[in-house]
């Protein structure tokens, strides 16, 4: 698949990976917001800091103007990143005006994103939440008394839905909300949940039953069920038995001649012999040691414990050399 | 700007000869291998004398036994359903996590279907346990089918062995290989020590022969139904009117590439070996994934830890080196190459993985290219990476712990 990315991405990136001036890339030490997103398993992560300059008086007036960011992603999530430090710059924004900033506006200033990349704007807006949330807490700023839903614990708290994301039921919900995401499709694309096994898509209380709670049963979203569960499988045959002998009680005797009769053989030669497995009358042997380098190796192992065991034990045994 | 092409396992460029040998078959040599007229004689001729060469080639007892195809894909899916539908008193299948999708898609699609699908998982170099192989026959299986080397990583399955020891354990179970990958590549005798092997598929354009042409090898006598019917072309094995040209162009190519082989391959691993010898020296905390398995002369799958596979092949491809990644963002999905995953590459570096494929055409020129252009790339970057300390050139301390939430188990635990 070609790349379909915007010549704005484009040229972020290669901005970006080149250090060009004007670029974002590094952490501001010790900074004043710290927010994260993202994990090096997901394949992309990101962690986003800020300076403010400090209002004497009333934290809510500080106004951010630094920005840095260290993504590991592919290239839209570095151009994203990009994106957003280049949305906040410059305007001397409050933290708490930086927060209306949302993923629409940095596709946006991407000149569009392919959608199974929306996700990695999505990142940028939630790292930068979360660094607001960093900044409100080391500063004082009681976000809650401003109207601002922090979303607390919603991710230690609530049940998991994505187990492959590890993304909880509530902070789907508000996502689905916030993003207007009417489909399976389009949650996977804006925050990755159901795109990598896709087992939550259709269970109860899966991504199909979210959607439904939050717009209800018949609105836009088409409900697609999966093809209709497995046959069951046919029962395997029930092997031939010994007569007279438990599989148990055969395996157990091919061990014994093998302990008394051929293994004291082998060792003298240095090698040794391994037996993997035995189905019905056939015993899966394998030469360990000296004697793998050899090359009558599978010839003699074959002529040698198949005629003991079949003397020892029964006609039919047949070996197969591994 | 010049083109490194270092993507032969997606496909190959057409050798001249091939494309010189098919020209007349555009031209002047239109016929319907079918009818009557004495001109048509010429191209059925034609397609015989391919069919003689390819079977000639893979030592085949009979050109009968080789069928012309579209694709792999399309001789993967006959194999396999063929295989199954003659054999319908049999549920149960062997294959491997790590088949191409065209076997594993199918696999799955029979599990559907009610069919029992055991899939053997490999080991961290990309091994298959020939133990646990053992332990999956039963009396019910009527299908192997297990890929004789692995596109993305390079490693070699021991088919031969694998096929002795199931046709050893029950004559009646079909043992198929995805041979795609391999034919022309390394010797395959399906006289000698290919002999337990029932069904074989591989495609042209891996091995310099253009796209649109596969091929499927049928043992006599193995219990198997066509898939495509409605025509007696192939012995009505393969109905649908035979693409001479592509089927000329598959035998000048399997001829070309079993002439030159011995040749080819010692040249070829010569470039791999430097390229991955000098990246591993050169670019730090890498990995080389099937190094400890037999692998194909031409791959090298590496894995960078710490970085995206997509941001190296957008730069690559701007510096104009071409090659592939497992990473999720390329795969079209969310998830990272399955075999990947089943070779249980750390998460660190799952989404970091590029795989170089060489190809006869490939020269000490695009090496030097490539160890000039790769290492710089991945340190841009390892810059803006937030698992990378910049001072030390080294991972974080602790950056295997960073950021990194359930997904990490999620992985570990498939």
């Amino acid at each position: 698949m070609v790349w379909q990315y915007s010549e704005k991405t484009k040229q972020l990136f290669m901005a970006a990976v080149h250090g060009e001036p004007g670029t974002h890339l590094g952490e501001i030490e010790d900074p004043d917001g710290l927010g994260e997103h993202g994990s090096i398993a997901c394949g992309d992560a990101m962690r986003f800091t800020f300076r403010v300059e400090r209002h004497p008086t009333d934290p809510t007036r500080d106004v951010i103007t630094d920005v840095r960011y260290l993504t590991f992603g592919c290239t839209s999530a570095i151009a994203a990143s990009e994106a957003l430090c280049s949305l906040i710059e410059g305007r001397r924004l409050t933290p708490i005006e930086a927060l209306k900033i949302t993923n629409g506006d940095i596709v946006a200033f991407l000149g569009g994103l392919p959608e199974q990349k929306i996700h990695c704007s999505v990142m940028g807006a939630e790292a930068l939440e979360s660094a607001v949330f960093n900044w409100a807490q080391r500063r004082g700023v009681d976000l809650k008394s401003l109207g601002i839903d922090v979303h607390a614990d919603e991710q230690s708290e609530g049940r998991i839905v994505c187990k492959c994301f590890s993304l909880s039921e509530p902070y789907l919900k508000r996502k689905i909300q916030e993003l207007n995401l009417r489909t399976i499709p389009e949650i996977t694309n804006a925050v990755k949940a159901g795109g990598a096994c896709m087992s939550c898509h259709h269970v109860p209380g899966g991504l199909q039953d979210l959607l439904d709670e939050v717009w209800g049963e018949d609105k836009n979203s088409l409900r697609v069920l999966p093809a209709a569960a497995s046959m069951s499988p046919a029962a395997p045959s029930a092997r031939a038995e010994q007569p007279g002998l438990s599989p148990y009680q055969f395996s157990k005797k091919v061990e014994k001649a093998i302990d008394e009769y051929v293994r004291p053989m082998l060792t003298r030669d240095g090698g040794d012999l391994e037996i993997v497995d035995i189905k019905d009358h056939l015993v899966y042997c394998r030469l360990q040691g000296a004697c793998t380098g050899c090359a009558g190796a599978g010839q003699t192992l074959k002529m040698m414990v198949e005629k003991t065991l079949k003397e020892m034990i029964d006609e039919r045994v047949r070996v197969i050399a591994v | 700007m010049r083109i490194v092409y270092a993507d032969n396992n997606a496909t190959t460029r057409v050798a001249p000869e091939v494309f010189e040998a098919m020209i007349p078959y555009f031209t002047d040599e239109y016929f319907n291998p079918s009818s009557m007229y004495e001109p048509a004689r010429r191209t059925a001729d034609a397609v015989a004398d391919a069919r003689k060469t390819v079977a000639r080639s893979l030592g085949a007892a009979d050109p009968k036994e080789i069928l012309f195809t579209s694709c792999a894909t399309e001789s993967n899916n006959a194999a396999i359903f063929g295989a199954t539908r003659a054999n319908p008193n049999r549920r149960h299948v062997i294959t491997t996590a790590v088949e191409h999708p065209a076997v594993l898609g199918v696999c799955k699609d029979l599990e559907r279907g009610g069919w029992e699908v055991t899939f053997l998982p490999v080991d961290g170099q990309g091994n298959l346990d020939v133990g646990g192989f053992v332990r999956a026959l039963r009396p019910d299986t009527l299908l192997v089918t297990i890929m004789h080397a692995n596109n993305e990583t390079g490693v070699i399955f021991p088919v031969e062995e694998l096929a002795r020891i199931a046709k050893e354990t029950d004559p009646a179970i079909v043992f198929h290989t995805d041979a795609t990958q391999t034919v022309g590549k390394l010797p395959i005798d399906l006289g000698r020590a290919f002999r337990h092997v029932d069904l074989l598929s591989f495609s042209g354009h891996k091995l310099h022969a253009p796209k649109g042409i596969g091929a499927l090898y049928v043992r006599r006598g193995t219990p198997w139904r066509p898939l495509l019917i409605g025509g007696h072309q192939e012995e009505g094995r393969r109905a649908g009117t035979e693409n001479v040209a592509y089927i000329v162009a598959l035998a000048e190519a399997v001829e070309l590439a079993a002439a030159h082989r011995d040749e080819d391959e010692a040249r070829i691993a010569g470039l791999r070996d430097r390229l991955e010898a000098t990246l591993e020296r050169q670019v730090p905390c890498v990995q080389v994934n099937g190094k400890g398995a037999p692998r194909l002369a031409n791959t090298l799958n590496l894995s960078c830890h710490y970085v995206e596979g997509e941001g190296m092949l957008y730069q690559l491809s701007a510096e104009g080196i071409c090659a592939s990644s497992g990473s999720a963002c390329t795969s079209g999905s969310l998830e990272p190459s399955h075999v990947l995953l089943a070779l249980q590459v750390p998460f660190t570096a799952v989404h970091g993985s590029i795989r170089f494929s060489l190809s006869r055409y490939n020269t000490d020129d695009d090496v030097d290219r490539i160890l000039e252009v790769f290492p710089r790339i991945v340190a841009n970057l390892r810059k803006l990476s937030p698992y990378w300390d910049n001072k030390t050139n080294a991972p974080r301390p602790g950056a295997d712990r960073l950021l990194t939430e359930s997904r990490a188990d999620a992985l570990k635990a498939r």
